[in-house]
């Protein structure tokens, strides 16, 4: 009697607890896999753990070699993020490996991932595939004279304060970070090409790259083009943390602006911001409502469009100035921003172009911090039918006079050579 | 003496409609100058039908002239059923195309 009332519980639980994980209505990560080293990192940077508990995430916590690692069981993905914090892990246990991290993002979930001045193969294989490349001598950590961290006076100043930050509310939060970050770790240069890496945290101009210990040679980085933390968010709005340091995360650094810094990018990578959908495309001819299958050349259209902002627990109204829809066959004919009521809902008009074809109602929009909206709908415009044009058309009056002139010139000439044989 | 009054009245109209026919060619083409080419149709209809009016008055005109010894074996009556023929079918492709 006691198993079968157990058996539809645990259904209920399951049930319960896959509602819960991440899908498009609802897009803030839930379950988190977290790959240490070794488990005393759990109390070593218990402050970053407890807020991401505090803020409803399920922690799992698994030793990187662990043989029973695994991302996924029959086809479906067990986790909703992806936290390495193992910097020195050569292989990952179980069926884990570089390949399956990378399918885990390119399947739209999240990843925090944490090098250190020992970082192994492994971690700088993701990292690169990521469009990061942490800097190749493997000794090298990020060195600042100048800017270092007032505790560490002396020594070879490899605890640095950056903070030259992302100017960005959306991926930092609205509040400004009060305190320069502590940072102890290697540095990593970002493709510029690349439009999908963001440098978060960049090093100071006085900051370069190199080993401590050996004679300084040229360095391979220097200056602000070291990155110290930073952000892809893939095509299909996979977000990954990249930091060059784990000691970033930790509780040692109190008085410093770390524990902002990356609670507050945290929020970003697990899509409690920054995350807009768009829904309610429509379009119909003024003054109409239904939405006509097709439009003819020269109609006035009204279209509209809601867009609505992820806050983390529901969805927000969008608000911006810049949204625009393209009416588009091979290139834009009509490009018009569009209005907001400030409710999410944006909407503009104008008149379909004199040219017929099939057209698309295109609406891109790609915003630093904000996943992509990229929406596009089909609809063909038809020329007008022939009974649509005008019966007489004034400016040709005076062609149709001559013709009718010169058949009455006819007509009368025709008489007068008759009558006058 | 009224014999040939009447052929100068005829000759007079035949002169007076070639050159009505061709005056509103050149006055409709210095209209499109200022109005633009949109009508685009009736415009070609419009000239045509001068044009064609003016060569079809000046083909009767030659065949029914005495003094010309090419046309001597054409009776007039014929030359004025082929005018008259031709014009209803310039006339008819005018109004077609009048739009």
């Amino acid at each position: 009697m006691a198993k079968m009332l157990f058996l539809p519980l645990l259904i209920l639980l399951l049930f319960l607890f896959e509602c819960e994980s991440f899908s498009a209505e609802n897009p803030t990560d839930r379950r988190l896999l977290v790959l240490v080293d070794d488990l005393a990192i759990r109390s070593s940077h218990s402050l970053y753990f407890k807020f991401l508990e505090s803020r409803g995430y399920v922690l799992e916590f698994r030793l990187a070699d662990d043989p029973k690692l695994a991302l996924q069981r029959y086809g479906h993905y067990l986790y909703d993020g992806l936290v390495i914090f193992s910097p020195s892990v050569q292989r990952f246990g179980g069926s884990l490996d570089q390949a399956a991290v990378l399918d885990f993002v390119d399947a739209g979930h999240d990843l925090i991932l944490a090098a250190d001045s020992y970082a192994s193969d492994l971690i700088r294989g993701i990292a690169s595939e990521c469009g990061v490349d942490f800097d190749e001598d493997p000794d090298a950590v990020v060195i600042d004279h100048v800017g270092y961290a007032v505790s560490e006076i002396d020594g070879e100043h490899t605890l640095i304060a950056a903070d030259d930050f992302i100017q960005s509310d959306v991926i930092l939060g609205e509040k400004k970070i009060e305190a320069p970050v502590l940072f102890r770790g290697i540095g990593h240069s970002v493709n510029p090409a690349s439009t999908l890496v963001l440098k978060v945290l960049s090093a100071s101009p006085s900051a370069y790259s190199a080993s401590p210990k050996t004679k300084l040679s040229t360095p391979s980085i220097t200056g602000s083009t070291i990155a110290l933390v930073s952000v892809v968010q893939a095509r299909n709005n996979a977000r990954m943390l990249i930091s060059g340091s784990l000691d970033l995360f930790s509780n040692r650094h109190e008085k410093s602006g770390n524990e902002q810094f990356v609670t507050e990018i945290s929020k970003w990578v697990f899509h409690e911001r920054g995350h807009l959908k768009a829904v309610n495309v429509t379009h119909h001819r003024v003054a109409e409502l239904a939405e006509p299958a097709m439009y003819r050349i020269n109609d006035d259209l009204e279209y509209s469009i809601e867009i609505y902002e992820w806050s983390g627990s529901s969805w927000k109204p969008y608000v911006a100035d810049d949204v625009q829809v393209q009416f588009y066959m091979m290139s834009p004919y009509v490009l018009k921003s569009l209005s907001t009521d400030l409710k999410g809902l944006y909407f503009t008009s104008f008149k379909v172009p004199d040219v017929y074809g099939v057209f698309q109602f295109k609406v891109e929009y790609q915003r630093l911090g904000y996943t992509s909206l990229s929406l596009s709908k089909q609809i063909p415009v038809r020329p007008f039918r022939h009974n649509e044009y005008e019966r007489f058309i004034p400016a040709a009056f005076p062609y149709y006079g001559a013709s009718f002139s010169t058949m009455a010139g006819f007509f009368i000439f025709t008489i007068v050579y008759l009558y006058n044989k | 003496m009224a014999k040939s009054t009447s052929s100068d009245v005829l000759t007079l109209i035949r002169s007076l409609r070639s050159a009505y026919a061709a005056t509103p060619t050149n006055l409709k083409v210095v209209y499109m100058g200022i109005v633009g080419s949109f009508p685009f149709n009736s415009f070609l209809s419009g000239v045509l039908s001068c044009v064609g009016t003016a060569v079809l008055a000046v083909c009767l005109r030659i065949q029914v002239n005495k003094e010309n010894k090419e046309f001597k074996d054409l009776p007039p009556e014929r030359a004025f059923a082929d005018f008259v023929l031709c014009n209803l079918v310039l006339h008819l492709v005018i109004m077609n195309f009048l739009g």
